[in-house]
């Protein structure tokens, strides 16, 4: 089945992202900082950590990370809370946190502009955040939203206005693909990619079951790509100071 | 159980450094090579809505947003408009900051900012009336300290005078069936109104040392710490003494204050000139960004256009190349952008951020190879040469600005952030290409 063109508002085609900016070590006093930018959808994240004990209810065998959601106007809502939990335990899955027990690292969110796909954006600006602060991870996150319009084609990266028109959407959080010390033939062996298990996906809206592999396998293959762009990105800023003054 | 211990992050100066930086005041020299009177390095930055802007004074960050909607007036003033200001010491600023309810140094940054523009009358609350006792603007600033440097009340006031005067709010009639419905009319139908501020009341803070014989300017964050007491005075550009904080804090002479009030004034003056020129770059983008809005409805007819677009793109490389020669920083982050998304901008400064509009819909027409194959081209052949000179260039700043983090743009971030897409046009042209024709064979392969 051929995949149908979608006429979006600013022209891009259904498998087009937006400009993806990613500027790491932007803050002074944090630990790790990180500006990600979809689009107009811009992000900050920090990082500060570890820091020593847990909270109450934090099993003191693992670090525990600690998320602060900061909206760009307004009192934090139920939205932002729900937003916090879902960052925090995508970040769980991600560090490795067996390292430094009984700590706590606290990840600062601030949305600077939103135009669509929120989440995503925050939960790659955390990651590259983490990164710049050396806190130790298993692998990177990268987080992509897929919409599904009512012509039931996906298309990737909506923006606010498009996000309102459209049927469902899911924000899914692949972790980042490994370069891999294999040769290049073992990679399409089975044709199945190695790492494709899926750490996070949020729906909002119905969509039938097909038309969610559909949009999960349209979001994998784009999150290679933002992955592509990640690593890219932290080989070639040069290595951040890493002396920093507290 | 083991509970959290936020003194763990409670940053305590070592004994060697307070001694080090009183010695040096001493004899008038200040940690960052400063003289006593020399404010820090100071970006004025706007987002791309309106009453957004981000402000930097050395390594203080600040961000402030401007919102406004219609509320019922306060009963004992009816004929006032509401001006609210929300500060937000955000935990990202300093691990020492905690989140929720604001301490008493965030309230007091609040309360200083708030006088300075509600008390001296710098916002004109009448002009937000629009049904007298019934409904008026309520105006909100919310502040966010993103990064503490030192010195967050001149941050912050600078930051929430930049964003109230790029503010812009709805245009309301009062009419309708019964003459007493309000009317907003939106934005892009009607154009906004500014908000009437009479002058611009600028803060200036100053730390007293060694029992008030020695006063700096601007202190820095390790300056706070060792300092004895501190003094903010705000002051507009005719010499008016808006307010003045000093809360507590080691005594000092009355001459002592009086010079300070006068070495304010003239920093005002300066500070305001600032802000202006600031305020009037982004204005002027601003305005042509809404005269360049309509013909990008009509853009994707309009493909030879577009071949021309790219020629003077092409053109004004060099010129663009000096311009991003004198900001490092940007340098560094554009490295970061090798754009999966094939977007273009045209670029004469003017222009830059006037058509981002443009961009959007000319993109995907214009990078398509297939019925512009010949024009494309010969683009990217004169591109490449002037990829390699960029790439080489921006290595060589990317190094540069690894030691150096501040900012050296003061103009708006719009006219930034096109900066960085327009040179990136010509460094990933050919990727951008390939890139999208890649994709669209995934996306094929995966749906059959």
């Amino acid at each position: 089945m051929a995949p149908m063109e979608v006429d979006r508002a600013d022209g891009r085609t259904s498998n087009q992202l937006r400009p993806l900016s990613c500027t790491r070590n932007v803050l002074h006093r944090a630990h790790g900082s990180a500006r990600w930018s979809q689009g107009d959808t811009i992000v900050l994240a920090a990082v500060f950590g570890p820091k020593a004990g847990t909270k109450k209810e934090e099993n003191p065998e693992k670090a525990s990370i600690e998320v602060i959601w900061k909206p760009k106007t307004g009192l934090i809502g139920k939205v932002e809370k729900e937003y916090e939990m879902i960052l925090k335990r995508t970040l769980q899955s991600v560090c490795l946190l067996t390292i430094h027990p009984n700590t706590t690292t606290s990840v600062i969110v601030q949305v600077v502009g939103d135009d669509g796909a929120l989440l995503p954006c925050a939960i790659n600006a955390s990651c590259a955040a983490l990164a710049d602060a050396g806190i130790p991870l298993k692998y990177l996150a990268v987080a992509i939203c897929c919409g599904l319009t009512g012509s039931r084609s996906v298309i990737l990266d909506p923006t606010k206005i498009e996000e309102k028109k459209i049927l469902a959407f899911a924000y899914l959080v692949f972790p980042n693909s490994p370069i891999s010390v294999l040769p290049k033939g073992s990679l399409t062996e089975d044709s199945e990619p190695i790492e494709a298990g899926i750490i996070t996906s949020v729906t909002h809206g119905a969509m039938p079951v097909v038309d969610y592999f559909n949009c999960l396998d349209r979001g994998y293959a784009a999150c290679a790509k933002i992955s592509e762009f990640l690593r890219r990105s932290m080989e070639s800023q040069a290595p951040s100071d890493l002396t920093k003054t507290t | 159980m083991p509970i959290m211990e936020h003194k763990s992050m409670a940053w305590r100066m070592s004994v060697n450094e307070r001694k080090f930086i009183e010695t040096a005041l001493a004899s008038d020299l200040r940690v960052d090579g400063r003289r006593p009177f020399d404010y820090r390095r100071l970006n004025i930055k706007f987002g791309r809505e309106d009453g957004c802007s981000e402000v930097q004074l050395g390594e203080t960050h600040v961000m402030a947003y401007v919102t406004s909607e219609l509320v019922q007036p306060y009963r004992d003033r009816p004929n006032e408009g509401i001006l609210a200001i929300f500060t937000d010491f955000s935990p990202m600023a300093d691990p020492s900051f905690e989140a929720g309810r604001p301490g008493e140094s965030a309230i007091e940054l609040g309360r200083v900012i708030d006088r300075g523009l509600r008390e001296s009358r710098a916002v004109d609350m009448e002009s937000l009336c629009v049904v007298a006792g019934k409904l008026v603007w309520s105006i909100q600033v919310d502040l966010h300290i993103i990064d503490n440097g030192g010195n967050l009340v001149d941050a912050a006031n600078v930051a929430a005078l930049a964003a109230l005067l790029t503010f812009q709010r709805p245009e309301c009639t009062v009419g309708g069936d019964n003459g007493q419905d309000i009317i907003i009319h939106d934005p892009k139908v009607v154009e906004p109104l500014p908000l009437v501020i009479h002058h611009l009341p600028i803060s200036v803070t100053f730390a007293f040392y060694n029992k008030g014989d020695i006063m700096v300017i601007d202190p820095t964050h390790k300056e706070e710490s060792v300092m004895g007491g501190k003094m903010t005075a705000t002051i507009n550009s005719n010499g008016d003494v808006c307010a003045i904080q000093k809360a507590g804090g080691e005594g000092v002479m009355p001459s002592v204050v009086m010079q300070c009030i006068r070495i304010a004034s003239v920093k005002a003056a300066d500070i305001t000139s600032k802000l202006k020129n600031a305020v009037e770059v982004y204005n002027t983008e601003r305005a042509l960004r809404k005269v360049k809005r309509h013909p990008s409805k009509m853009a994707h007819q309009v493909s030879v256009a577009d071949i021309t677009l790219e020629d003077k793109q092409v053109k004004d490389l060099p010129r663009h190349q000096a311009k991003m020669a004198c900001q490092p920083y940007i340098g560094s982050s554009q490295d970061d952008e090798p754009k999966v998304d094939t977007r273009t901008s045209t670029n004469a400064d003017g222009n830059s951020s006037g058509t981002h509009a443009d961009a959007f819909v000319g993109g995907p027409s214009k990078w398509d190879p297939y019925p512009l194959r010949v024009g494309t081209s010969q683009v990217l052949g004169t591109l490449t040469v002037v990829k390699e000179e960029q790439v080489v260039s921006d290595d060589h700043r990317a190094v540069e600005c690894s030691l150096d983090h501040t900012t050296t743009s003061s103009s708006g971030t719009v006219s930034v952030s096109d900066a960085m897409q327009k040179s990136n046009t010509s460094k990933s042209l050919k990727d951008a290409v390939k890139l999208k024709k890649r994709k669209k064979n995934r996306s094929s392969t995966t749906t059959r």
